[in-house]
């Protein structure tokens, strides 16, 4: 294709200018002077930007993000394109690129974050984050872990997909339910509503939602997955016990055994049905029947994360985050865009259709856009408080990557639901988690 | 047909037609088992979402009107148009470098008796056994240095590493058919080795020859990772790369989309396949006399 | 040929002095015999090929050995050697066991499928009959559809709610309503979900088996099958004793190709159940790369990835080897 072949010199052109301008140049712009400006110095101008990022859930947000950056392209000289792969594949493409030694400039991470696996080879962007949380009112509490290193910072977390309460008010009114606020409740609606044929459905399976999910019920039962330090895995305690018996009374009373095969989408899909009462699932879900089933639509409602029997509330939610690679010719350039990207973080969520939750603190002050405005989202607001990633209270760490890749914990409320004792089953649970912290260790 | 006829066919013709009942009730199933799924995509193809989405709706056929629009979508709002130009270009470059490189290797390791053709013929299958999952890496290296990342060029490198093996045996087995005389009759003419092989081999082989084209041709639709890995941009990615890719889009399945654009790619392959199958048979049985 | 002597007549000696002869002048500089010249020729035409493969496949394939030998990680490919570490690493890993049982099972169970699918199709195909193009058109679809999307084609039969096949079987009363213990969730119970896997891939490459039979069966020349019949041989003992043997070299070459395949596939299980649930339809090719790439511990994926290629290397090179000589 003469595209390719076109785009291909030109880039290698403006690889040549920008080397000859970026000698002249750096004397002249510093970043501060940069950011202040608000505007990329002379050095960025006729090069080129390739962004790679993950197919969102929302066309239109692709849409409006290839636009948006074009847009900022055009203004400031560079050569912007942004390709979109699926998240789950992106993995592979960085391996890829790394073992290469090139590729795109800036890289998109979500769900799986890999920072503390290529940090060295990433862009240190302590000062841009530091810049970009001043100006904003600083970063949730959340924001930090997944992008942090030993104290420096090699990601900037854009936002994060949450996975609350969807619920049908129509067929709980009937049955005289209350709503799902609690987990305990969620299990008696489910019981109550199974009965009349809308049972619900959380996936015991390897998928990414069941590695959100059954963190969310735990971490909201009081349990935690490592400690602070994120050395030593936590999951044996009282909590853990709690939440797979609980977990397994849910199943028993308020699902049937598809829940086995379930994908991320199912829960999509079954609410979709119409069969769901309830589901634990990002709005997707909730959007999508708008257009395959409108009745479902009008009566599902969203509903803050159920809270543990402690009362307290914790939402395990998949951050992403762009970075840069440190082999990428236009670091400048890919740091300029990022801040500009975090200046309009209120248009990408409006753009979004508030599925993307911001990370800054000044748009997550109600009220928020898009879901501020709709009666049924609002509460959704109310989850920057309670959000938490894998690993919690822990950070976010190569060996809790590898545990979430390997499905360890959705398999350890798979085993009990199947029948597998509680304690054989943590027993089998730690070991699995030891082994995988040890050959980090060792590594 | 009376039992009569069944329990004791006189006639040849009874014989026939019960013969021939026999065997379309054997290949039946198989034809079922083949079709079915393709069937079922086709129809899924052109059904409308909500359509899909009833658990009482009769799934083989439409319950609410058909329609074009995951086909529109398809064209209009992917890069379904460049992937499937992608598609093609690719394979018809590999098969390209398929020919050039196996068809020659097929008749030296077939006629010409060299030492150690045994084993370098045997190394070149056992390449099969390296798990692309771990290639992709050094291959990426690979294509970085001859400056092709996120081309289709890229595949076009790197697709011959698995349709040349194959398409090395299969020549082999297609050269051992051709009469050894013919050869030496070439060469007692004063043609030599080259001359032989250009003027009186390779015209009697033009069947093989395609049949190994067609081979490299759906294989190289076959792959997903390699894809994945080398070609980022969407208007460089071949279909079976684009379409996953780009119509699965966090946890949403655009099913409709998904089962049109498979069709509409395996399709028509399949049709070209069948043209080449005897071909192709006769290639694979080239190992042995007849 | 070359002048090796034969036993002939003087007729058959003065046509090879004088090819000899004519061979004369033809030479050139130091491309002195026929031997030589063919010899360069045949390296000639085996060159790119065989470089291809080496500076491709088998150079990455050492530096996939390498990376068995190390703790690489995708973030740093070039790491410190570690010996047998990541072998016996897998060796303790519960998962890994469990991926080999599964491999060699979805193996095992593929061919015996293919096999004897392939070969009733294949025998059927041998039959004249009215349509038999067409049919032969038909089966092969499912091999030249790309594999990601065919797949995920089956993802949508199999699902647990609106699996077409529960759909039938249940209105045909086989199984169960939808809800109730007897609805088979194909992806989501431990005993369906690998045979449910395995049948994928039986569908997608048993048309090849079949074809691959069907050449077998017409190599055999109709002379030696006559000749039985006279013999008197059943159809069994033909079978067994005639076209079997001939055709036996045909069926190692497909059968070896068709165990590399599958026993290197991951893109059915990784579509549709991720190895899952809870590890039923785990095999080494998924693992390796949930642990490989996903999670970037590169040493230990090179090292499940590579597992199996010891233990399969040398038993092809052998069956190879005698498949050669059975030829010559």
């Amino acid at each position: 294709m003469t595209l390719s072949a076109h785009g291909r010199a030109q880039s290698q052109v403006t690889r040549r200018q920008f080397v000859r301008t970026a000698s002249i140049g750096l004397a002249g712009g510093s970043l501060a002077t940069m950011l202040a400006a608000r505007q990329a110095p002379a050095q960025v101008r006729g090069t080129s930007l390739r962004i790679l990022t993950w197919s969102h859930f929302i066309p239109a947000y692709d849409t409006w993000f290839d636009k948006f950056a074009g847009d900022w392209g055009e203004k400031n000289g560079v050569k912007v394109r942004v390709d979109h792969i699926p998240h789950l594949e992106i993995p592979a493409r960085m391996a890829a690129e790394f073992a290469a030694g090139a590729g795109h400039d800036i890289l998109f991470n979500g769900s799986t974050i890999l920072t503390r696996i290529y940090y060295k080879t990433l862009a240190d962007l302590t000062d841009i984050y530091d810049q970009i949380g001043k100006k904003y009112g600083g970063w949730i509490p959340a924001a930090r872990s997944p992008v942090d290193v030993e104290g420096r910072i090699y990601g900037i977390p854009i936002y994060y997909i949450l996975l609350p309460m969807i619920w049908r008010k129509d067929l709980f009114d009937q049955a005289g339910l209350k709503p799902p606020d609690t987990w305990e409740a969620a299990r008696i609606a489910a019981r109550t509503l199974k009965a009349k044929g809308h049972p619900t459905g959380i996936q015991f399976s390897h998928c990414n939602d069941a590695n959100l999910n059954w963190r969310s019920l735990l971490f909201s039962f009081g349990g935690t997955e490592t400690d602070p330090s994120g050395e030593r895995p936590t999951i044996d305690s009282k909590e853990m016990r709690e939440a797979l018996r609980f977990s397994k009374a849910l199943f028993d009373e308020g699902m049937t055994p598809e829940v086995f095969s379930w994908d991320d989408a199912s829960d999509n899909r079954y609410l979709a049905s119409g069969i769901a009462c309830w589901v634990h699932d990002a709005i997707s879900a909730y959007r999508t029947t708008e257009s395959t089933n409108p009745p479902v639509f009008q009566n599902a409602h969203i509903g803050l994360e159920p809270a543990g029997p402690g009362g307290k509330r914790v939402s395990v939610s998949a951050p992403n985050a762009f970075m840069v690679w440190k082999f990428s010719k236009n670091q400048p350039a890919a740091k300029e865009f990022l801040v500009h990207l975090m200046d309009n973080d209120k248009e990408g969520m409006v753009q979004s259709t508030g599925y993307n939750m911001p990370f800054l603190n000044d748009t997550a002050k109600k009220p928020m856009p898009v879901i501020g405005a709709d009666p049924k989202l609002q509460v959704l607001q109310d989850f920057p408080k309670i959000v938490a990633f894998f690993g919690y209270p822990g950070p976010y760490t190569t060996q809790i990557q590898e545990v979430a890749n390997l499905f360890v914990l959705p398999d350890m409320f798979t085993r009990v639901a199947r029948g597998q004792g509680i304690d054989e089953t943590i027993k089998w649970g730690v070991g699995e988690y030891q082994r995988i912290f040890a050959k980090h260790k060792r590594a | 047909m009376s039992t009569s006829a069944l329990a004791r066919p006189r006639t040849v013709r009874q014989k026939e037609t019960r013969r021939y009942l026999l065997i379309y009730a054997a290949v039946t199933p198989f034809v079922l088992i083949a079709v079915f799924p393709i069937y079922w995509m086709a129809i899924t193809a052109f059904k409308q979402d909500p359509d899909l989405y009833r658990m009482d709706n009769i799934p083989f056929w439409f319950n609410m009107a058909p329609t074009l629009k995951h086909f529109h979508t398809l064209f209009y709002q992917t890069n379904y148009g460049s992937w499937i130009v992608n598609t093609m270009t690719i394979s018809v470059w590999v098969a390209l470098i398929t020919l050039l490189t196996a068809v020659p290797a097929g008749y030296a390791l077939a006629r010409l008796r060299l030492p150690g053709a045994e084993n370098t013929g045997i190394g070149i299958f056992m390449s099969y056994l390296v798990p692309p999952i771990i290639l992709f890496l050094p291959l990426s290296r690979v294509v970085a240095a001859l400056g092709l990342q996120d081309s289709w060029w890229a595949l076009v490198v790197v697709y011959p590493t698995f349709t040349i093996p194959f398409g090395t045996w299969l020549m082999m087995g297609f050269f051992k058919t051709v009469p050894m005389e013919m050869e030496e009759a070439a060469r007692v003419d004063g043609c030599g080795f080259l001359g032989a092989f250009l003027r009186v081999v390779l015209p009697v082989s033009v069947p093989g020859v395609l049949t190994a084209v067609i081979f490299a041709f759906t294989l190289s639709m076959q792959d997903f990772l390699y894809g994945l890995a080398f070609v980022a941009p969407g208007d460089q990615k071949p279909v079976p790369v684009g379409v996953p890719t780009e119509l699965i889009r966090g946890d949403v399945y655009y099913w409709g989309s998904l089962m049109g654009a498979a069709l509409l790619v395996g399709l028509p392959v399949a049709i070209l396949y069948n043209f080449f199958l005897d071909r192709f048979i006769q290639g694979i049985t080239g190992g042995v006399g007849k | 040929m070359t002048s090796t002597s034969q036993a002939g007549d003087p007729d058959t000696k003065s046509v090879r002095v004088a090819v000899s002869l004519a061979a004369i002048p033809r030479s050139r500089g130091w491309f002195r015999s026929q031997t030589s010249r063919r010899l360069g020729f045949g390296y000639a035409l085996l060159a790119p090929a065989a470089l291809y493969v080496t500076l491709l496949v088998a150079v990455p394939f050492l530096f996939s050995l390498y990376l068995a030998v190390s703790d690489a990680s995708v973030g740093e490919q070039m790491a410190g050697f570690v010996g047998l570490e990541n072998f016996k690493a897998a060796l303790e890993m519960d998962t890994f066991w469990i991926a080999l049982r599964n491999s060699v099972v979805f193996f095992v169970a593929a061919a015996i499928l293919k096999s004897i699918l392939g070969t009733s199709l294949a025998f059927l195909l041998l039959q004249n009959f009215r349509g038999k193009k067409i049919v032969r058109a038909l089966v092969v679809i499912p091999f030249t559809l790309p594999v990601a999307i065919s797949v995920l084609g089956w993802k949508w039969m199999y699902d647990s709610q609106f699996s077409v096949f529960n759909w039938v079987l249940s209105r045909m009363g086989l199984i169960g309503a939808y809800g109730t213990d007897a609805w088979p969730v194909w992806l989501g119970d431990p005993r369906l979900a690998l045979i449910a896997c395995v049948l994928v891939n039986v569908w997608r490459t048993f048309p090849f088996s079949a074809i691959v039979l069907l050449a077998g069966f017409t190599s055999v020349p109709n002379e030696v099958l006559d000749a039985a019949k006279v013999d008197g041989c059943t159809f069994m003992q033909r079978f067994h004793h005639v076209v079997v043997p001939m055709i036996f070299p045909i069926l190692m070459v497909g059968f070896l190709f068709d165990t590399v395949f599958t026993l290197s596939d991951l893109s059915v299980v990784y579509i549709l159940t991720q190895g899952g649930p809870g590890n039923a339809t785990q095999i080494l090719p998924v693992l390796a790369y949930q642990i490989g790439i996903q999670a970037g511990n590169l040493g230990r994926g090179a090292a499940i990835a590579l597992f199996l290629v010891p233990l399969l290397a040398p038993a092809m090179f052998v069956f190879l080897r005698n498949l050669k000589r059975r030829e010559y």
